[in-house]
């Protein structure tokens, strides 16, 4: 853990537990055999999010997913693309490491998120999530619940972004 | 901030996610090797530069990361339309009447 | 109480006093004051000196229009704010103000000689008055206009406060809290449009809150208020007074700045002191009403001459009487409306002149009743008085002739000139404007963008007009939206309308030439001035706006615009809308720029990134140094040790036994694909298709121009997979670029891009005892030299941690760089520093890596280049796959002035003394007696001191320089020339055996 959970101001602040997470890369005609090996569907709407055989995988672009599993799932998922590799080229890079989780949940939660993301968040469902910017810093979001968001930011990226945060947490409870 | 229409999301979608990577429709050449130095200095440094109706490159960089084209006009700063690398440039005159290319009072 | 304020009127609390100070005297007002209101409730006009001539001034209006009450605002240390407008400006406790422009205090000021010295500052005097002779350029007018510029005073210490930001995204944003405003707010809402409603001032209801004996809906109007805004509460629209639409930007975005915490008596802890929307609406509805225009009169800017709405606002919004005895000066009927509503509630209104000559019978006959004298055909000819309006003198007019004058006493004068429409936020969206010749006012025409604008603000007047124009602009932005709308308009009783004309400066049997007619109050223009610029050749309003500067001062002529273009078009006998109308741009007040920084200052002002290592670094003394957006360990220093000295340790601990070094922040780029080669093929110079996996190389990156942007090491993990790696600040450029000619170009290829920077923590470790420090860490993996030799590399274990092991160098010492995940980039340097403790393992940072790498002749990208260098001039031919069909520059390479002679080549350079350190950036000349200015053939590029050689080296671009080799060049610096011998550029190990080892 890089920073302590904090609940003020109607939102609580935590960070998330390690994954095995992967880029994933494969084109139209390669990817259902991928999604075969993964035993997961893989859409290509982006931002949707689908999930399968413990994992998820989030469209991020038309041929672009973030794949997510169980920390000890890496290996398993390694193996499953490179047994299909061969007759599905695709491209799999481990980036576990990459990111920092945040969640940010509770009833103030769409504040804190609209002091920082540009996008209109009502288009974004439960499920959902898109790569966008959060106050200038690269992120990946995901809409868990209706009041919960979960922040994905690069590693060296986490310090401000979790500044910003916490800022806007004490703005939250001052009531104004 | 402009919002822009990334044709590869399918959603209108603020600025500050894409990047802008100048005019579009400028092929790299197949053989570079071939080319005579007149044509790859075309290639190379030669824009169009148009008061009026752009074709112009950007980049849904904190997006879908996808590179795609839009036609917008560079005095009003508006978008005409959006569509995705490889496909051809649309006729702007057929979707809104302005001429492309062609400077303001030559209409 | 005060005798000017009238117990139990307007909407301010008559239980609830309040303190606060200005010019360091205590008043008392009542809680929903302005700072103008109470001071008039206390009988104070004067507030403050004008900009230019320090003239006796006090507050004109009661709105954000304000030019002449600004005052200084003050809550605590830092707390400090010049030219808050005191019409704006709520009461509170805790707020002191102070009047600005005065010198040494406001009722006696001694720049008021400027208002005697009134020749001297006419228009353009600025550029008629300080140019000759030119030794007085900086010596007297510069201080002078310094001294003299500037409206009130910027603070001096830090922001302490807070100030927030915050996106919204909704269907309809309405601006203007009047009824037209609150109207189509309702109509929106109604229909279930998710609606925000803004106004600037503390209050909803616009000019009903002046009014209250309007009837609407069958109600007294501000019943019928209450009831519209508990309606609109109930329905969900966020109702937001003290926000202030500043700018109206692309695609609906209004930018609005909410003063949150200015009016409170104490600030709850972290609440911020105002918060900036970004507003982006589906529809617009500007509802912004229109603003009264002053008459243009000599002593038109005395402290109690107002305009007659200011009046009737504070008499009906605030309780307060702004005087005792009034003169009313008007072209418009609203302002026989203000003088009956003064008259009723005792103020002694002893005329009503107005320069029209048939007023409505209506108005004339109740104005008697009321025991107001009426001057129809009457203009004004001079207000006396020295702090305050004693007098006013008014003469008839007939036929253009003005007549014999009389004097009115007074102790203040309304004045009206007509309304002009607030079209500044339309103006802002590049919206076109039509000059309506019948109103003489301009009229919103063609619309760029999702917009409606209604009541006033497009010339309709009263009540009734506008509730109906609320609606209709309201159903407009309701069907665009796709919902339908069922709102109607409540009927009106006690409407008011009115009509008017628009007049110029106002006739006079004065000297025109001495005459104080302002036009624009805060940047102290006349009208003299306007007709002189257009007699000095200024014909476009444009130039009359600047050579005059009216318009132009922080209100941006909110009060002069219209007077300004009035009295130059008759000037130029010209109709208004051939001389043009200037244009309003954001923001539409004053804003601070801590509500447009807002969260992006101090610590949050920009990212700074940090390695997993870095907090290793700190605990352990390093200093840092910023390179892109991350901060790096410079140098470690010991106690005592200065950079010189800790740098010259790093380096010779390093190339006698073994350095370590956080390379975490390379950036990394995994190419996966059955077309990965290729791809390495087409993008970097070097040829890829012979590297075997587990073998590395340096690869160049090049533009299509055959300039170097990049460099960096790259290894082939498999057939299909590389690892690639980028200069720190190139990181992202390059990957985007990559993606560029993969997406756009080579869309057949089937290869992805993924950033991996972040994924891996980098620890070099450098020196010829660097592979015993290593050894005993490594699992999996022999790293002898037979087994692993120089550019390879593996994955393997490493401190028990999974990793991709390196072996390169750019220390020119055996060297290796350890991959490991990024969250353990701390677990592994400690365990080499442990395994590293028996070979006195010397952590270094980036000044002696840049030592270390020049001693070698290694360039860094963007240092010893500079987007003009092509591999040839930097000696890196070596590196160009000339075999290969083509790559990124290749045919760039050839252009003409790629291949011609006399290119800058990047040599190596010794100055004869060998502890004279070169510039970096100083320019290089051959011979250092030619005439100035010399010949200048290139610069040094990199400079330092070697410890290993005991001596200063250096590298340079010099045109020809390979030539060269051996040559005197010389550097003159300002103190002395320095002279230099060109070398190559490997200083230190030319064979290369080290790397070897």
């Amino acid at each position: 853990m890089t920073f302590d959970k904090k609940t003020a101001g109607g939102v609580t602040i935590e960070e998330l537990p390690a994954e095995a997470r992967f880029s994933l890369r494969v084109r139209d005609g390669e990817r259902a055999a991928v999604a075969g090996a993964l035993g997961l569907e893989l859409t290509d709407t982006v931002g949707v999010m689908t999930s399968g055989s413990g994992r998820k995988a989030l469209c991020l672009g038309p041929d672009e997913w973030v794949l997510s599993g169980a920390p000890g799932d890496a290996a398993a998922i390694t193996a499953a693309c490179a047994g299909v590799y061969d007759a599905a080229p695709h491209s799999l890079v481990e980036i576990s490491e990459r990111e920092i989780f945040i969640r940010a949940s509770g009833p103030a939660v769409e504040a804190l998120m609209a002091t920082g993301v540009a996008r209109d968040l009502s288009r974004i469902g439960p499920g959902q999530g898109a790569r966008t910017v959060f106050d200038g810093t690269p992120v990946v979001l995901v809409r868990e619940k209706t009041d919960s968001f979960r922040l994905n930011v690069w590693r060296s990226f986490a310090p401000h972004l979790l500044g910003h945060l916490f800022h806007v947490q004490k703005e939250l409870a001052s009531g104004l | 901030m402009l919002l822009i229409h990334c044709p590869y999301c399918g959603e209108t979608l603020p600025e500050t996610e894409f990047a802008y990577a100048g005019e579009a429709h400028i092929a790299r050449p197949e053989n570079p090797s071939e080319q005579t130095d007149a044509e790859w200095v075309e290639y190379l440094f030669m824009r169009s530069n148009v008061k009026g109706v752009h074709f112009e490159r950007w980049r849904h960089i904190h997006g879908c990361g996808r590179f795609f084209n839009a036609a917008r006009h560079t005095v009003t700063d508006k978008f005409l339309t959006t569509y995705k690398a490889g496909e051809p440039r649309p006729d702007i005159e057929a979707l809104t009447g302005i001429k492309a290319g062609v400077k303001e009072g030559e209409k | 109480m005060s005798t000017y304020r009238i117990q139990g009127r307007g909407r301010v609390n008559h239980s609830e006093p309040v303190y606060f100070t200005f010019d360091g005297k205590t008043y008392t007002g009542l809680r929903g004051d302005t700072v103008a209101s109470a001071l008039l409730a206390n009988g104070v006009h004067l507030m403050g000196r004008s900009f230019k001539y320090h003239r006796p001034r006090g507050a004109v209006s009661a709105g954000s229009d304000e030019p002449n009450a600004l005052l200084g605002t003050r809550r605590g240390k830092g707390q400090f704010e010049p030219n808050t407008r005191a019409t704006l400006q709520e009461v509170r406790g805790n707020l002191e103000t102070t009047s600005q422009n005065k010198l040494p205090s406001l009722k006696f000021d001694i720049g008021a000689i400027n208002d005697a010295s009134y020749m001297m500052f006419s228009a353009g005097f600025y550029y008629k008055t300080f140019m000759w002779p030119k030794s007085f350029w900086d010596k007297v007018y510069e201080p002078f206009i310094r001294a003299a510029a500037g409206l009130g005073v910027a603070p001096s210490e830090e922001d302490p406060d807070d100030y927030a930001a915050r996106y919204v995204h909704i269907d309809l944003l309405v601006v203007g809290g009047g009824v037209a405003g609150i109207m189509a707010a309702l109509t929106g809402a109604r229909a279930g449009a998710k609606v925000v409603l803004v106004d600037e001032t503390a209050e909803m209801g616009g000019a009903l809150l002046s009014e209250p004996a309007v009837t609407i809906g069958g109600m007294a109007g501000w019943d019928w208020l209450a009831a519209a805004l508990e309606e609109l509460e109930s329905l969900g629209v966020q109702v937001m007074t003290r926000t202030t639409a500043i700018g109206y930007y692309h695609e609906n975005m209004v930018g609005l700045v909410q003063r949150v915490s200015d009016h409170l008596d104490h600030v709850p802890e972290g609440a911020p002191r105002e918060r900036l929307w970004r507003v982006r609406a589906k529809q617009v509805v500007l509802a912004q009403g229109a603003l009264e225009k002053p008459l243009v009169f000599d002593g038109n800017d005395r402290p109690g001459v107002m305009l007659a709405s200011a009046a009737q606002t504070y008499l009906n919004r605030y309780g307060v009487k702004v005087g005792s005895r009034a003169v009313v000066v008007t072209t418009h009927d609203s302002a026989w409306y203000a003088a009956f509503d003064l008259a009723e509630a005792g103020i002694s209104v002893a005329a009503i002149a107005d320069i029209r000559p048939k007023i409505d019978a209506e108005l004339v006959s109740k104005a008697r009743a009321l025991g107001i004298e009426v001057l129809p055909s009457h203009t004004v000819i001079t207000t006396r008085g020295r702090l305050r309006v004693k007098s006013v003198s008014v003469a008839p007019v007939s036929n253009g002739a003005v007549g014999t004058s009389r004097v009115i006493p007074c102790d203040v004068v309304l004045m009206s000139g007509g309304w002009t429409p607030s079209l500044h936020l339309f103006s802002h969206t590049q919206g076109k404007l039509k000059w309506d010749a019948e109103a003489q006012v301009y009229l919103p025409d063609v619309k760029t963008e999702e917009v409606e604008i209604a009541g006033a603000g497009r010339g309709l007047w009263g009540y009734g007009a506008a509730l109906e124009d609320g609606v209709v602009a309201g159903r407009t932005a309701v069907k665009a939206l796709g919902l339908r709308a069922t709102a109607r308009a409540p009927g009106v009783g006690v409407d008011r309308p009115g009509t008017g004309i628009m007049v110029k400066d106002l006739p006079t049997n004065g000297d025109p030439g001495k005459a104080r007619a302002f036009v624009d109050f805060q940047n102290d223009v006349t009208a003299k001035d306007i007709r002189l610029a257009v007699r000095e050749g200024m014909r476009s309003i444009e130039h009359v706006k600047r050579y005059t500067t009216n318009g132009m001062a922080t209100d941006q002529g909110k009060m002069s615009n219209m007077n300004g273009l009035m009295i130059a078009s008759d000037a130029l006998g010209k109709a208004p809308p051939q001389v043009g109308l200037t244009t309003f741009r954001p923001p539409y007040t004053p804003t601070t720029f801590g509500a447009l920084a807002n969260y992006v200052r101090g610590h949050q002002f920009e990212v700074t990134r940090k390695t997993a290592i870095d907090s290793w670094a700190e605990e352990n003394g390093a200093v840092f140094e910023p390179v892109s957006q991350w901060r790096r360990a410079w140098y470690f220093p010991k106690d005592g040790e200065d950079m010189a000295a800790a740098v010259a340790r790093e380096c010779a601990a390093t190339r006698k036994s073994v350095g370590i070094f956080d390379a975490s922040t390379l950036g990394k780029i995994e190419v996966v694909g059955p077309d990965a080669v290729e791809f390495m093929n087409r993008t970097y110079t070097n040829p890829w298709t012979k590297l075997a996996p587990g073998r590395t190389r340096y690869g160049l990156l090049l533009g299509e121009d055959g300039y170097i942007r990049d460099d960096g090491v790259i290894g082939r993990l498999s057939q299909d997979r590389f690892h690639v790696t980028t200069t720190t600040g190139g990181a992202a450029r390059v990957l985007n670029m990559m993606e560029d000619y993969l997406q756009t170009e080579w869309p057949d290829l089937k290869v992805w891009l993924t950033s991996t920077t972040e994924q891996w923590a980098t620890v070099a470790v450098n020196g010829p005892n660097a592979r015993k420090v290593l050894e005993p860490l490594v699992e999996g993996l022999d790293i002898s030299n037979e087994a692993f030799p120089h550019m390879s590399i593996a994955e393997c274990t490493v401190a028990g941690l999974p990793a991709r092991l390196f072996r390169l160098s750019f220390t020119g010492e055996l060297g290796f760089e350890i991959n490991v995940p990024a969250s353990k980039g701390r677990v592994l340097w400690e365990a080499l520093m442990k395994s590293g403790a028996e070979y006195d393992i010397c952590p270094y940072g980036t000044e002696t890596m840049h030592v270390l790498r020049a001693e070698k002749g290694y360039i860094i990208v963007g240092q010893d280049t500079d987007g003009t260098v092509t591999p040839g001039d930097a000696g890196l031919d070596w590196a160009l796959g000339k075999k290969k069909p083509d790559f990124i520059g290749m045919r760039g390479l050839k252009r003409p002035d790629l291949v011609a002679s006399g290119r800058r080549q990047l040599v190596g350079l010794l100055t004869s003394d060998p502890k004279v350190k070169l510039e970096e950036g100083a320019q290089i000349v051959l011979d250092p007696n030619q005439p100035k200015p010399m010949k200048m053939v290139g610069w040094v590029t990199s400079s330092y001191y070697s410890a290993t050689l005991g001596r200063t080296i250096a590298m340079a671009l010099i045109e020809g320089g390979f030539d060269k080799m051996n040559d005197t060049v010389y550097i003159p610096m300002p103190d002395k020339t320095i002279t230099a011998k060109i070398t190559g550029t490997v200083f230190y190990d030319p064979e290369g055996e080290k790397v070897k080892l």
